[in-house]
């Protein structure tokens, strides 16, 4: 089977090269996932589906598709094995400028709706929180993207970004802010030139003054006490995170980030990532290309 | 100027153009095949209003002989090209091309590309909208298909006032019928109308071509209305739009068209809008490649 490469998000949507069909038994896969993760790979990603099966397949050494749906849901591992099959599905969305539809909606859409509603404010303030920053190629994304609206739309504003992740070792990684060639792959020439210096000739390093808007501290997203302290956030990104916990945590994680964000707020998840219907306060909102969750604004009487 | 003598002034100017097409002797033989079931349809009927038009006839062998559906062998006679096609994609073929031959694609002011992605992705979405509602899927598709129709009018009879509506639209990324009724004082919903009366079209897709941007104002056939209302919205943030990125939000349940929507199909609540909308991605590739075999990249392509 030919398998194309994961390539970037891109306006029109291009289907795989015509390979062989594919074993229906990956739509009940892809079905399966969805149900227990809220990933959902439509029919022209079945193929990544169909990609990350294959490599666990070569793993725990079954030969068909078929066998492999039995492993995942009859086996005793069957749990530890979605979790790592997810992990396989999900992996190449690590990079910077993940999603151009969410960067587009954040700063064509979202942006010039915060700064008129906020602007009777004393205090002119964005708060953003990268939840589940991993190495640091999301909130660093929103930094840059941030300020390249800080002599338009933002001037005179403070930006806070908030970068958390359950792991140290990610923490510390995301710190750093040294990436190589994949983790750039979707990253122009002039975000390039503008906010990263060469560490060699293969590593970028993101600039100390893109670093400075954030502050990167480690936390459990199941950790109540902590989650309470959360406040005053106008935009919540949590990518590919939720999709590990079970329903009930889900909910949960849910709830109090809806209780963290500010009204007229905004909540996004990964790209093919459902919240399905954890929350019936938030709405979900359509934007081109591309959905989020928001909280809806007070005046707006859509509570 | 008043609605009234604006309503006259379009009604005499789209009346009065000579080069206002009158309905193609086909397309009323064509809704009502598209009208019924499709055990209903005979296979005979379809294979005469094929072979009725020998430009039409050409293109419907040419798209069954296309990759697109991978057949075997190419069909060589006009009953195999249907049989292998499919009823249903048969008459999206014959409709798409009997509209496009009434109105030649020439020195349009709106990519013929972009309209007829954007005019059978609305079919699709509101097909796929009709099914998981239960709802008459094969109006709907037809309303879908139908309902931008205005813009061929504006094409013809409003040429150079369209133009300027459309480059303002793109200029201000602002829906195309704000910028209609900015410059022009009317938009296609109007011209739409004018046509679909003077076609008699049925009352309903009357009803959907003059009100799909205004539901709540139709004043027959409400429910249709807003489902082509929202699947008309759902296609413009799936990539399926009018060419250009268009900077708004699409709060679905808060929109007018849902409590419409709602009170005719109960089962709306429970419908996984998310899950739905990832669908629609898969929608959008199909439309695109049947977009380019109709029009065999004749017509410029802008993705």
């Amino acid at each position: 089977m030919t398998i194309a490469p994961q390539t970037a998000p891109v306006n029109a949507p291009v289907p795989p090269a015509k390979a062989e069909p594919l074993d229906p038994i990956y739509r009940q896969i892809r079905d399966l996932v969805y149900k227990v993760s809220g990933i959902f790979k439509a029919e022209e990603k079945l193929y990544l589906l169909a990609d990350g099966c294959g490599r666990r397949m070569k793993q725990v050494a079954v030969r068909t598709p078929r066998e492999y749906w039995d492993h995942l849901t009859a086996h005793p591992n069957r749990e530890a094995e979605l979790r790592q099959l997810l992990n396989e599905i999900t992996i190449g969305e690590t990079c910077l400028f993940r999603s151009q539809p969410q960067l587009d909606a954040l700063r064509k859409v979202i942006l010039p709706e915060l700064v008129t509603e906020k602007t009777k404010q004393i205090t002119k303030r964005l708060r953003i929180w990268s939840a589940g920053c991993s190495t640091g190629e999301e909130p660093y994304t929103l930094a840059m993207s941030m300020m390249e609206e800080s002599d338009k739309l933002l001037k005179g504003w403070t930006v806070e970004i908030l970068a958390t992740d359950l792991n140290d070792r990610s923490v510390e990684t995301a710190k750093a802010g040294i990436y190589g060639d994949y983790a750039v792959r979707n990253t122009t020439d002039y975000f390039k030139r503008k906010y990263f210096t060469a560490v060699d000739d293969k590593k970028l390093q993101v600039r100390p003054e893109v670093k400075k808007l954030i502050t990167f501290s480690r936390l459990n997203l199941q950790d109540d006490s902590k989650m309470l302290f959360m406040k005053g956030m106008d935009l919540i990104f949590c990518c590919n995170v939720l999709i590990y916990f079970d329903g009930t945590s889900k909910a949960k994680v849910v709830d109090h980030f809806y209780s963290n964000l500010n009204f007229g707020g905004y909540f996004f998840l990964g790209t093919s990532e459902s919240l399905m219907k954890l929350n019936d306060k938030f709405h979900l909102v359509h934007f081109p290309g591309t959905i989020a969750y928001w909280k809806p604004s007070l005046k707006s009487g859509k509570l | 100027m008043s609605t009234t003598s604006l309503a006259a002034t379009i009604h005499e100017r789209v009346a009065r153009i000579e080069t206002m097409p009158s309905i193609p002797t086909i397309f009323l033989p064509l809704l009502k095949l598209l009208n019924l079931p499709p055990d209903k349809v005979k296979l005979d009927d379809v294979v005469k209003l094929v072979s009725y038009d020998n430009t039409i006839a050409a293109q419907c062998l040419r798209v069954a002989s296309s990759p697109l559906f991978g057949l075997s062998k190419t069909p060589d006679s006009i009953k195999g090209a249907v049989i292998s096609l499919g009823l249903r994609r048969v008459e999206t073929i014959l409709l798409t091309c009997c509209l496009g031959d009434s109105f030649p694609a020439k020195d349009w002011a709106l990519d013929p590309t972009t309209f007829w992605r954007h005019s059978l992705g609305c079919a699709m979405v509101c097909r796929k909208f009709g099914d998981m509602l239960a709802a008459d899927s094969d109006k709907a598709y037809m309303a879908g298909l139908l309902h931008d129709i205005g813009f061929l009018v504006n094409c013809i009879a409003f040429p150079k006032e369209f133009a300027i509506a459309e480059a303002r639209a793109k200029e201000e990324q602002v829906p195309l019928d704000e910028a209609e009724l900015a410059t022009m004082g009317f938009t296609h919903c109007d011209t739409g109308r004018a046509l679909a009366e003077k076609w008699k079209l049925a009352d309903d897709l009357v009803q959907v071509i003059a009100h799909h941007h205004v539901p709540e104002q139709s004043t027959a056939a409400q429910p249709l209305v807003a489902l082509v209302h929202l699947s008309d919205l759902l296609c413009r943030m799936s990539n399926m739009g009018y060419g250009y990125y268009e900077r708004r939000k699409l709060d679905l349940i808060a929109d007018p068209a849902w409590p419409i929507l709602l009170k005719e199909y109960r089962s709306l609540e429970g419908v996984d809008l998310v899950r739905f909308t990832f669908e629609l991605d898969e929608a959008a590739i199909e439309v695109f490649q049947l977009v380019s075999t109709i029009f065999g990249g004749s017509a410029k392509l802008n993705a």
